[in-house]
């Protein structure tokens, strides 16, 4: 545990110390609205489907580029073979890089949940309260799968480009669900009536936090 | 009706197509297993030559 | 246990079988009363389909074992899986879509079969541009093991997702799907001969392409120790 926790702070840390990625994703996000915003023409941005619908566009670009800057710096410092060889679990190191992901990726979203309704015309009210937990189901789903195919392709030629080749076909289900019991959520819609695509989103985050949990030792270790 | 027959058409032969091209492919590449797996020959000839002309290299590896 | 006379064989029967699926047909098999000729595409269709998931079905399971066992063996079997399974996925769709160019008016229509098909090709399209980058290494054949478990990992999900998504969705097409009408025998049995014939091309093709494989990294390895004895063997004492 205490591995784990160190591992979680020292990327806090840096992030803390240069806000970099952060602001990165928060500029990304920030720009993916504005191209939707005008590519959706104004007679659509009141609308609550191309809302929810630009908010998850912004956040699976702004998740990619998080999760490769965070693979780039540990590449390019050679950091990442230290963290190898250091007597950490990959499992641990897994857990804890995951949970960096999810924090960088969440300040990523109040941001833009924040641009999105000031951008589609939309009200701060109870309806966010709503969203909260199927963006927070989406980001853990979205880190677990982006963490682990990260480590993959941070090793291979052209990774970068291939990181969204590979994640976002896999990520299609939570997407799907993500978008849908958003829209409902901003339409003010209770809870019950999206239940089902909380569900996909549950089993979407528990089967890849535990793939990603398994396989990561895979990925990393062995040579 | 006959313009059905051309949409028919199309798709047995593209299936075939496809399917052929892939069988090419990988002739190529048998092909390029060839050629690597000569040089590999040649170039274990090559060391079995050196062994037999300059003595008994498994003492020299050893030490 | 002789590979070559297993491969020969193969692709005799798959050859044979082949013809006897374009007789039964083209002469044989009566056109379906309702879509006509072109529903004659659905004997190439369904086979197709089924080669290309079985495909995927066998990356996932080579995955397992190479990550159990770490032989190469499972590592060259699950590369040639996702390989021949990409061509019979590309043909699936291509064909399906040339089908339902007359039947239902559009190339494509986000159904939720053909949603699922398409983001497994996406999938698995991905897997081969992994492969396709990178040299092929211990490291590699993991990645693929790791990316052919995750994919089929998903595939659940997929499906679930998407029947939720088109069916809460108005149709914008009454698709046909599943309303096939085989009330003919002659139609099961063009069905039935069709999918020996593609399962024995499917079968021929991997093995031709394993075997390659298996060859390559052989010689990579047998590359490697001839390098190191020539090394050896040159080194000036």
């Amino acid at each position: 545990m205490s591995g784990f926790a160190a591992v979680l702070r020292k990327d806090l840390r840096l992030e803390l110390r240069s806000g970099e990625s952060t602001l990165a994703l928060l500029a990304l996000s920030m720009l993916v609205l504005v191209v939707l915003v005008f590519a959706l023409g104004a007679a659509r941005v009141r609308s609550v489907d191309a809302a929810a619908g630009a908010l998850w566009v912004a956040m699976v670009f702004a998740g990619m580029l998080g999760a490769n800057r965070a693979l780039l710096a540990e590449r390019d410092n050679g950091a990442i073979r230290g963290l190898l060889l250091s007597p950490l679990d990959p499992s641990t190191l897994y857990a804890a890089k995951l949970c960096a992901a999810l924090i960088f990726m969440a300040v990523a979203e109040v941001g833009a949940v924040i641009l999105m309704v000031l951008f589609f015309n939309l009200d701060f009210d109870a309806s966010m309260a709503r969203l909260a937990p199927i963006l927070a189901l989406g980001a853990v789903g979205f880190s677990a799968l982006a963490t682990l195919l990260s480590a993959i392709t941070g090793r291979t030629r052209g990774g970068d480009m291939l990181l969204p080749i590979l994640a976002v076909p896999i990520f299609v289900p939570a997407l799907i669900a993500g978008v849908k019991a958003s829209a409902a959520a901003l339409a003010g819609a209770p809870f019950e009536s999206m239940g089902d695509w909380l569900k996909i989103m549950i089993a979407f985050d528990v089967l890849f936090v535990s793939a990603g949990y398994l396989l990561f030792e895979h990925v990393v270790g062995g040579d | 009706m006959g313009a059905h027959f051309g949409y028919l058409f199309a798709a047995y032969s593209i299936i075939f197509i496809v399917i052929f091209l892939y069988v090419m492919f990988i002739w190529r590449r048998q092909a390029a297993l060839d050629a690597e797996l000569r040089t590999l020959e040649a170039r274990m000839a090559a060391l079995a030559e050196r062994s037999a002309a300059g003595g008994p290299t498994e003492p020299q590896s050893e030490a | 246990m002789n590979n070559p006379t297993i491969r020969n064989w193969l692709g005799f029967s798959t050859l044979a079988l082949m013809l006897a699926s374009l007789f039964m047909v083209f002469d044989y098999v009566p056109p379906d009363a309702e879509m006509g000729i072109a529903q004659l595409i659905f004997y190439f269709h369904v086979p197709l389909a089924w080669v290309a998931f079985a495909s995927f079905g066998l990356v996932a399971i080579a995955g397992i074992f190479y990550l159990w066992l770490g032989d190469q063996l499972w590592d060259d079997l699950g590369y040639a899986a996702a390989e021949t399974g990409m061509v019979f996925c590309t043909l699936m769709i291509v064909a399906g879509s040339i089908w339902a160019k007359p039947i239902w008016g559009t190339w494509w229509t986000w159904d939720s079969r053909l949603t699922m098909t398409f983001i497994l090709w996406l999938m698995y399209g991905g897997y081969l541009m992994l492969r396709a980058s990178a040299d092929d290494t211990p490291q590699v054949a993991r990645f693929g093991a790791v990316i052919g478990i995750v994919a089929a990992l998903d595939v659940p999900i997929v499906i679930v997702s998407v029947r939720m998504w088109r069916t809460i969705h108005p149709a914008v097409l009454v698709t046909k799907q599943g309303t096939h009408g085989l009330e003919d025998p002659r139609m099961i049995w063009t069905l039935m001969v069709c999918l020996a014939a593609f399962t024995a091309l499917w079968a021929w093709l991997l093995m031709l392409r394993f075997t390659q494989l298996r060859t390559r990294s052989r010689m990579g390895r047998l590359s490697s120790r001839i390098a190191f004895a020539t090394a050896a063997a040159s080194d000036p004492k």
